[in-house]
């Protein structure tokens, strides 16, 4: 615990702008990364709350939640080669530690319940994507459910975990051999991943886990681990050397929110590495019709009757939901809308910047949403409000660079994270109309 | 799970049902009123708007409602009315914005206040919509900014559900706000059915004239805003006045809304108040008008050719017809692996026949094991 005693001796200012300063805590988060997963810290929120010049602390507290808010946001958007067509094993454990009632209900309950909405995110993100579920168990390594492209089969398989009781001894080497097998026969062009919730110290292993590792590395399977209780050594050594020496696959979780969120960053593709380690492909897929049926007739993925379904654009196999692989003659078959869907991730929406009080005058209200902005106060308070944010803006305007609209902090959350459009350069074609004028003008000149 | 996490008690607290916020996409491409004109010009579709919208407004005293503009060159607001006309605020002095907007308000005084609000506004943010299009604008243009419109309309929603869940009570607000913005995950999943009704209730309404065939640059936003409807669950509603878009079927089906193509304009209000009145409770008791047969065909990217069994990169998703020249994708420009595309499937080595037989000399014989003499 060296982390602790050092950040707990180090300077008090430095504790005080790491909460409040997001992008210094990136670095400096990453730092802490490299001496190891765990991102324990003593924090001291009350030294940060100032009063306002009122007597209240309510517009540092405003701050606070805003900069929180911003901090989600700013993430990397240079527009990377992602695997979208991923396969991910999912293990859980499910041994005694997991008993431990640190995060509530217990730490079992509570993966449970994560590894449900992971599912649901995941496919969310990812539809064209495969999963499977494996639990660690008295020391095996058990199916939970098979690898398939349907979130409702995995999350009933998780759902009957929740009666049962977690025992025995984990064993990662077991649990990984699994998911090496089940990835085995992927193809080339997608992305195999396992990602481990893991709550125990130990692994009792039946045999060499570095062999296991090094073969892991040969098959190109990237190791994510989410620990639950602390550190340990051949987790870190298995996520850095999986991942190319990347050591943020490795996270481990402080408490209840902080456990969700390392899990749903796993939800966002992965970068693609250089092109010998994933090779891109041309995939054959079937765009099926929907048809509706006039009598029920049985579905070929689970020999149910149901009267509507998809017919396979090849075989003319019917089945009920999409995306699926056909039962009878492989071809995947998909709807364009699950191809848009990961659109966003291809081309993300840019961050928008912070809007200084000299540039805030352009605007009253936010372009979206219409709520009213703070009104510009005179020059000479503009140092003392911009003494306590960086992450945020201290006008509360953000501005898109392609359409210099300004927006409140909430719409800049709405439109990064759900609808991934710029309301102000979508509301406006004059830019696309005239670019594209000129684009053809200069090809007739 | 709720008796172990201690949030029970916050489901106990519904009294009220939830009002619903409707908002109204209008579509105002002067191309294609004009090619309606014969049957319902644009005028009389407004005031069958407005009929509709006060009958909205009357359904709950807390109902509200919104509508955009999607014109040809840019998306608008229509109501409330955001930029100009209130510069210091927005809901709070559209309530008391009451400033004489035309000539004839001692004839509307006994109006109900809500439905004069949003007539007033209505009418004049449109007139001056259409006085600030110039005939150039027109001219090249036959599209509409349909996917400005909706990302307006979603950021107003997000504003409203947040606003709301403020004013009544703490414990909605941390839900509906990671809900709508976290993005990150629960949607749906986090939210009992009880949960549902006290969210606020919104929807969308897009009143389309214009046809799809000029949107394709449109196709990525319009889809992301499909996505982020499907995820809060705001149904689209679609009514086509005429030409026939696919998206819109597509919006329709993924968020579960109502698609209706109307095959006479001239009965708009009639349409409107049979079937997009319902909010979403009294949907779940009702037999929706809605199409079954939705069109999902893909378009190859080379040749815009509607294909069953097509191409796709693993890279960029971008579809193909058939195998790009050079195996290299058109769109992103990776070299492409065509992987088993037009190889002949694999012959069964001879040898496996040889050990058949051994295995069929020493096991009981199988039906395959013995030759089968030619014909």
């Amino acid at each position: 615990m060296a982390d602790s005693d050092e950040e707990y001796v180090g300077d008090v200012t430095e504790d005080e702008d790491d909460l409040q300063v997001s992008k210094s805590d990136r670095t400096r988060s990453g730092k802490r990364k490299q001496r190891g997963g765990a991102e324990w810290e003593l924090s001291r929120t009350w030294e940060t709350l100032v009063e306002g010049a009122d007597g209240t602390i309510s517009s540092t507290v405003e701050g606070l939640l805003e900069a929180g808010k911003r901090k989600r946001l700013l993430k990397d958007t240079t527009p990377l080669q992602r695997g979208i067509i991923r396969h991910l094993i999912l293990i859980l454990d499910l041994t005694a530690s997991m008993s431990e009632k640190d995060l509530r209900p217990t730490r079992y309950l509570l993966s449970l319940r994560y590894a449900q909405e992971f599912v649901r995110e995941f496919f969310e993100q990812n539809p064209i994507s495969q999963l499977g579920v494996l639990g660690l168990r008295d020391g095996l390594a058990f199916r939970v459910s098979d690898m398939s492209g349907n979130p409702t089969e995995h999350i009933t398989s998780i759902q009957a975990l929740r009666t049962q009781d977690p025992k025995g001894l984990p064993s990662l080497q077991n649990g990984l051999e699994m998911a090496r097998g089940a990835l085995f026969h992927t193809p080339s062009h997608g992305t195999r991943e396992v990602l481990v919730i893991f709550g125990s110290l130990l692994s009792s292993d039946p045999g060499d886990i570095h062999q296991t590792i090094n073969t892991l590395i040969t098959d190109k399977v990237r190791v994510r681990i989410v620990g639950l209780a602390a550190q340990v050594s051949i987790c870190r050594e298995l996520c850095t050397k999986t991942n190319g020496g990347d050591e943020t696959a490795y996270g481990v979780a402080l408490n209840e929110q902080h456990f969700r969120e390392l899990m749903m960053d796993v939800t966002t593709p992965p970068a693609t590495y250089s092109e010998k380690r994933s090779a891109s492909s041309l995939l054959m897929m079937g765009f099926p019709s929907r048809t509706v049926e006039a009598d029920p007739s049985l579905c070929a993925c689970h020999s149910k009757p149901s009267r509507g379904g998809y017919l396979c654009s090849r075989c003319g196999s019917k089945v009920c939901s999409l995306p699926a692989e056909c039962p009878s003659c492989g071809l995947t078959l998909i709807l364009s809308t699950h191809l848009a869907r990961s659109y966003h991730h291809l081309f993300p929406l840019i961050n928008w910047v912070e809007v200084p009080w000299n540039r805030a005058s352009q605007s009253s209200a936010c372009f979206a949403c219409g709520l009213p902005f703070p009104a510009v106060p005179p020059e000479d308070q503009w140092q003392t409000t911009e003494s306590h944010a960086k992450g945020m803006s201290v006008s509360s305007r953000y501005e898109c660079t392609a359409c210099l609209n300004h927006f409140c902090i909430d719409c800049d959350l709405f439109a990064h994270e759900v609808v991934h459009n710029c309301p102000g350069c979508q509301s406006k074609s004059v830019r696309v109309s005239e670019h594209h004028e000129s684009e053809g003008m200069d090809t007739t000149a | 799970m709720n008796s172990v996490d201690a949030s029970e008690h916050y489901d106990l607290a519904t009294t009220d049902l939830a009002p619903s916020l409707l908002t109204i996409v209008f579509d105002t491409n002067p191309h294609a009123w004009a090619a309606l004109d014969q049957s319902l010009p644009l005028s009389k579709a407004i005031a069958n708007i407005l009929v509709f919208i006060n009958a909205h407004l009357a359904c709950n005293y807390a109902n509200e409602v919104a509508i955009v503009a999607s014109h040809t060159q840019k998306a608008t607001w229509l109501y409330p009315s955001q930029n100009e006309s209130s510069s210091s605020g927005t809901a709070s002095t559209d309530r008391d914005g009451d400033l004489a907007m035309n000539g004839s308000i001692p004839s509307q005084t006994n109006k109900y206040r809500p439905f004069r609000l949003v007539e007033e506004q209505v009418t004049k943010n449109l007139k001056d919509l259409m006085d600030s299009t110039s005939s150039d604008d027109v001219r090249g243009n036959t599209s509409t900014m349909l996917a400005g419109a909706l990302t307006l309309a979603l950021s107003h929603i997000n504003r409203r559900t947040i606003a709301w869940a403020e004013e009544h009570g703490g414990a909605d607000l941390e839900d509906a706000a990671a809900d709508g913005a976290a993005g990150t995950g629960s949607g749906s999943a986090r939210h009992s059915a009880a949960n549902e009704d006290e969210r606020l209730q919104s929807r969308i309404l897009i009143v389309s004239v214009s046809g799809s065939s000029d949107s394709a640059h449109q196709y990525i936003p319009v889809m992301n805003s499909i996505f982020a409807c499907q995820r809060l669950q705001i149904p689209i509603d679609v009514c086509k006045l005429s030409g026939d878009a696919v998206f819109l079927q597509q919006a329709c089906d993924a968020t579960k809304g109502v698609y209706m193509a109307l095959s006479e304009p001239r009965g708009l209000l009639q349409y409107l108040m049979m079937a997009f009145l319902p909010d979403q409770r009294s949907r779940r008791h009702l037999v929706l008008p809605t199409r079954v047969d939705v069109d999902f065909r893909a378009a190859c990217f080379c040749h815009r050719r509607v294909v069953d069994v097509g191409y796709v990169c693993s890279i960029c998703l971008s579809i193909f017809c058939e195998p790009p020249p050079n195996n290299e994708c058109l769109t992103c420009g990776t070299a492409l692996d065509i992987g088993d595309h037009g190889t002949k499937p694999a012959l069964i080595p001879r040898k496996k026949k040889k050990k058949k037989r051994v295995n069929g000399t020493s096991a009981a014989g199988t039906p395959m094991s013995t030759p089968t003499p030619g014909p």
